[in-house]
């Protein structure tokens, strides 16, 4: 045999030995696993050996290679963690790192978005609908009789341009996002499911509890058979999802001019040990359909309206409807 | 309203608890918010909805809860009235606003204090008890709720009652000791001489009972709400009468509640009936409906049946009248005190809160949404632009719509006349905001007066002229930038940062087709002042907001700069689909170009020409730096870009790209006047 395996395993063995940096490695390196090194030598006398040590010595110049490349790869690395602590100061990782910061949501969008994503998932479709609006849409469609408080300057700001629908009035901010029903049905036949979130006005003197601005979300769904029992089905689905499914909730008979029966939602709120009201609703007063001009006894619909400063208020714990428009960035930044 | 349980079990024997008698009313649509102990009875504080006037009195509430329970309603009796002369001067001018006044003459009556039963169920209101006349006409108000005055009638000139407007100049002291100036809005109950009573909602100081009265005129009427509403408004003042009034009353109740009192206080308070007088100027035809409800509908609109004879009993014990006309249909006559109900849905509400709502089923609606057309062109592109903002560090904004004459001109934003609120709150809200600014800078005056000086804002929010509103997106910068605790410099924001933000919010939109042109824009500062364009159209415009403008709102030390882009013009904009364009595996090859140019050159114009002499290689123009100082030429600053070439076709030969960029170099150096650096 011309070569003496044993012997070459203990020459790497011993060379490394004296591998103590990066050069002395990569003379080592050259030596036996170079292009011109010992294991392509032995490589290279292959063709010319004699049948029978093929096998031996094809398995020994492996067993070489594999040896060689593990110190050398073991050594490299220790090095070069060495070589990078080496000179440098330590970092300190606990300083903050580096970011563009993200932009706040308005807690108010926040909370129109949870709750018009809930209705989304179970099929209603957002639309939007005007703040500035005519007495027909914001009163006379929604069965407001004309002698009603409600019309009345002192409920509803008027803005100073003539109702182009109604000669010698005015238009007016809507007081209720509940114009944007007689909107959608104007211009939709049922079945029609719809969620209308935006900006209300009522000529509210401003407190801890009250804003002449305000958000509400109205809820519309009209077919040839909704009931009662649709309703308080849905909404006890919205109010689950949106306060937890343990929450206790009840339907309290209730008076609105364009429902018929009208009812309002109270939830039970354990930190106050008493039921809050969160929502008005009831089914579509006939008389609504009569103004949009769907024909008679053919439809049935149901319809909701909730306060969303009121929603967040209670869900964030937030005591003053006022923080929600004086965008302190120590508020903003909360949510 | 209140109600004593006390007085409420005189009529009802409905043997609940306080607590479930409350519980049962309020989910009966009688809502009680709150009970409380009064001496021996509870008092229930009830909230009751406008459509039920007829339940603002004990015995209304009385009514209910019999339907609710199940029981008879016993009513007060009421003993046969001794005979008694017409002969009161009585005259109703105006006969719009009082159809009906019955007065009642009572002489040589005694009066002193109320016997204890009567204080008993007035104090438990929350009224005070004053002299036994007194008293019984509130005790008769709240337990039948017909309004009731009593005047001494010794002290009515000409023992004389006119129903009339009062005259300008006219004045009245009221019994809270108010002296009011009158005109002819008002209406009032007068005497010979002058009005001793604003009608329905008080009565007059010098005609009130007195412990020196002997004889009495006890007043009972119909007076119409809507003056009784304008005038409680006008004067500040309400009553329990003015509410009544106000929400109407009911005729028949008028003179029931005239008997009652008269009886009581012949009984209370002795005298003699000497004369009563029922003037009726405008009677109104008697009420009469029956609505027909077939059985199926309440099923239909409930998804529940109730028993016949539960609906019959309900509502039998509310005052209708129910007849089963033929099988499967009810015909129901309503009662007069209940003219709110006009429809089968509105009898179908009676049965269902009187059952109560919480006791009907619930089903999982069937929801379709077929008809509505989602508008999902505008709804994508709002939310891509929202959250294109939060990604980039600014915090949303919610502002007042309404602003005021003052705060426009401090912005420089009062150039077209505004949308004026006609009843506005406060001067502070006069108007409807024909600009988002003023919103914004009274936004970053609160902060900045709180130390909050680095400031990011937007809003997405409507402005609003010529009687229509539009949607509109502001958005703010002031202090500082993003601070990096790496370098030490803290630098102001400036007008790239603005422009950033908005050309990366555009992006979804423009696909990089947005430019941006001086323009002058009130409040922005000349030179800093930027239209933007998305192709050809105007979407907005953005800059410094001036220094003048930043001193009248006295926001110092910051410097601002503010957009506000048009999200209604933005709707119009056709955006084309995305198309997936191959990725080119080629090589490309970056170069460099230094020149000084000429101060007046735009970095658009270099752009326009490297894409003109580009062919078809030319991939991009990166903006590197710029340079201006002493280093260059005056006159002149220096531009460092590089341009990508790349091809579809293959790797770029040297001499290809060589050519193109020399080709280019040169047209900038010519058509520019650029130099090499």
């Amino acid at each position: 045999m011309r070569w003496d395996f044993q012997k070459i395993q203990n020459d790497i063995q011993e060379d490394f030995k004296s591998v103590l940096d990066e050069k002395t490695l990569e003379s080592f390196r050259i030596k036996y696993l170079g292009k011109k090194g010992l294991i392509s030598e032995i490589y290279g006398s292959f063709p010319s050996l004699p049948c029978e040590e093929k096998a031996v010595v094809g398995k020994g110049a492996n067993q070489l290679k594999v040896l060689a490349t593990q110190l050398v790869d073991q050594k490299l690395a220790t090095l070069q963690s060495k070589t990078s602590q080496e000179g440098r100061p330590a970092i300190d990782v606990t300083l903050p790192g580096i970011s563009r910061p993200v932009g706040h949501a308005h807690v108010l969008t926040q909370t129109i978005n949870e709750i018009c994503e809930i209705f989304e998932k179970l099929g209603f479709v957002i639309h939007d609908s005007p703040e500035i609006e005519t007495e027909f849409n914001n009163f006379t469609a929604l069965n407001i009789p004309v002698d009603h408080p409600s019309r009345d300057s002192f409920d509803t700001f008027y803005i100073d341009w003539p109702d182009p629908t109604n000669k010698g009035r005015k238009l007016l901010l809507r007081s209720q996002t509940s114009p944007g029903q007689i909107r959608v049905m104007q211009k939709c036949k049922p079945p029609m499911a719809v969620v209308i979130p935006g900006k209300v006005y009522r000529p509210d003197a401003v407190d801890a509890s009250h804003s002449f601005m305000f958000h509400q979300i109205e809820g519309l769904m009209v077919d040839d058979a909704v009931r009662f029992s649709d309703l308080k089905g849905l909404l006890t689905a919205f109010c689950q999802e949106f306060f937890g499914s343990d929450i206790r909730m009840r339907f309290r008979p209730h008076f609105f001019p364009f429902t018929e029966p009208s009812a309002e939602v109270d939830v039970y709120w354990k930190a106050k040990d008493a039921w809050l009201e969160i929502l008005g609703c009831g089914m579509v007063n006939p008389k609504v359909f009569d103004a949009v001009g769907y024909p008679k006894n053919k439809y049935k619909g149901l319809a909701f309206g909730l306060g969303v400063e009121r929603m967040a208020m209670l869900k964030y714990g937030i005591n003053d409807i006022r923080l929600f428009y004086e965008n302190d960035v120590r508020f903003l930044n909360q949510f | 309203m209140k109600i004593s349980v006390q007085w409420l079990n005189d009529y009802i024997d409905h043997k609940l608890k306080p607590q479930d008698l409350a519980e049962r009313l309020t989910m009966a649509g009688l809502e009680v918010e709150e009970m409380t102990a009064f001496g021996a009875t509870q008092v229930l504080q009830m909230e009751i909805t406008p459509n039920r006037p007829d339940c603002l009195s004990v015995l209304g509430i009385a009514r209910e809860v019999s339907a609710i329970c199940q029981k008879h309603l016993k009513f007060p009796q009421i003993k046969k009235l001794p005979n008694a002369s017409p002969k009161i001067s009585i005259s109703i001018d105006d006969k719009q606003a009082c159809g009906r006044y019955i007065g009642a003459v009572i002489k040589d009556v005694q009066v002193k204090e109320s016997p204890t039963w009567l204080k008993e169920r007035i104090e438990a209101l929350g009224l005070k008890s004053i002299n036994n006349i007194v008293d019984i006409t509130n005790f008769c108000l709240m337990e039948m709720g017909q309004p009731l005055h009593a005047f001494d009638y010794d002290k009515l000139t000409g023992g004389q009652i006119q129903v009339r407007r009062a005259r300008s100049g006219e004045e009245l002291k009221t019994l809270d000791g108010q002296t009011h100036k009158l005109s002819s809005d008002f209406l009032v109950i007068a005497d010979g001489k002058q009005p001793v009573a604003l009608a329905g909602i008080m009565g007059g100081y010098d005609s009130q009972i007195t412990v020196e009265t002997k004889n009495i005129l006890l007043e009972s009427a119909h007076f119409s709400f809507g003056l009784i509403r304008r005038t409680t408004r006008a004067v500040g003042l309400n009553s329990d009468s003015s509410y009544r009034f106000e929400r109407g009353v009911h005729w028949d109740t008028i003179e029931r509640c005239s008997n009652r009192a008269i009886d009581l206080i012949l009984n209370i308070a002795g005298g003699k009936l000497d004369a009563r007088r029922d003037v009726v100027s405008q009677k109104p035809k008697a009420f009469k409906r029956t609505i027909t409800l077939p059985i199926q509908e309440i099923n239909d609109l409930l998804g529940f049946f109730p028993s016949e004879a539960k609906c019959k009993s309900i509502l039998s014990k509310l005052g209708f009248g129910v007849k089963s006309a033929k099988k499967g249909v009810f015909k129901i006559d309503v009662p007069d005190h209940r003219q709110d109900v006009a429809q089968p849905a509105d009898v179908i509400e009676e049965i269902a809160r009187i059952i109560g709502f919480d006791h009907l089923p619930m089903t999982v609606p069937q929801i379709k949404a077929l008809n509505i057309p989602e508008d999902s062109n505008r709804s994508n592109l709002k939310k891509s632009l929202y959250q294109r903002l939060l990604a980039q560090g600014c915090d949303e904004i919610i502002t007042y719509s309404m602003t005021n004459q003052k705060n426009l001109e401090k912005s420089s934003q009062s150039t077209n006349p505004p949308l004026k609120i006609v009843n506005p709150l406060s001067q502070e809200q006069e108007l409807m905001r024909p600009s988002l600014l003023p919103s914004f800078l009274s936004v970053v005056l609160g902060n900045v007066n709180r130390s909050e000086k680095n400031l990011r804002f937007f809003e997405f929010g409507r402005i609003y002229s010529q009687g229509a509103e539009k949607e509109t997106i502001g958005i703010l910068l002031a202090g500082e930038k993003i601070p990096d605790w790496r370098s030490f410099k803290r630098e102001p924001v400036d007008i790239f940062d603005l422009k950033g933000i908005v050309e990366q919010t555009l992006m979804p939109l423009s696909k990089g087709d947005v430019s941006f042109r001086l323009a002058e824009f009130p409040a922005l500062e000349i030179g800093q002042s930027v239209q933007c364009n998305i192709g050809s159209l105007c979407v907005g415009y953005l800059g410094r907001v001036s220094a003048n403008i930043l001193n009248k709102w006295d926001i110092k030390t910051v410097p601002v700069f503010f957009a506000q882009l048009d999200l209604q013009e933005m709707y119009g904009i056709n955006r084309p689909p995305i198309k997936f364009v191959p990725i080119v595996d080629f090589p490309s090859v970056v170069r460099d170009v230094s020149l000084a140019v000429k101060l007046e050159t735009a970095y658009d114009q270099i752009r326009e020409i490297c894409f003109s002499f580009g062919g078809d290689i030319l991939k991009s123009v990166r903006f590197v730096e710029q340079y201006v100082g002493d280093k260059i030429q005056t006159g002149y600053r220096g531009i460092v870009f590089s341009l990508t070439y790349q091809s579809f076709q293959g790797t770029l030969k040297e001499e290809t790209v060589n050519a193109v960029h020399e080709k280019i170099c040169n047209a900038l150096i010519a058509q520019l006047g650029a130099v090499k650096r």
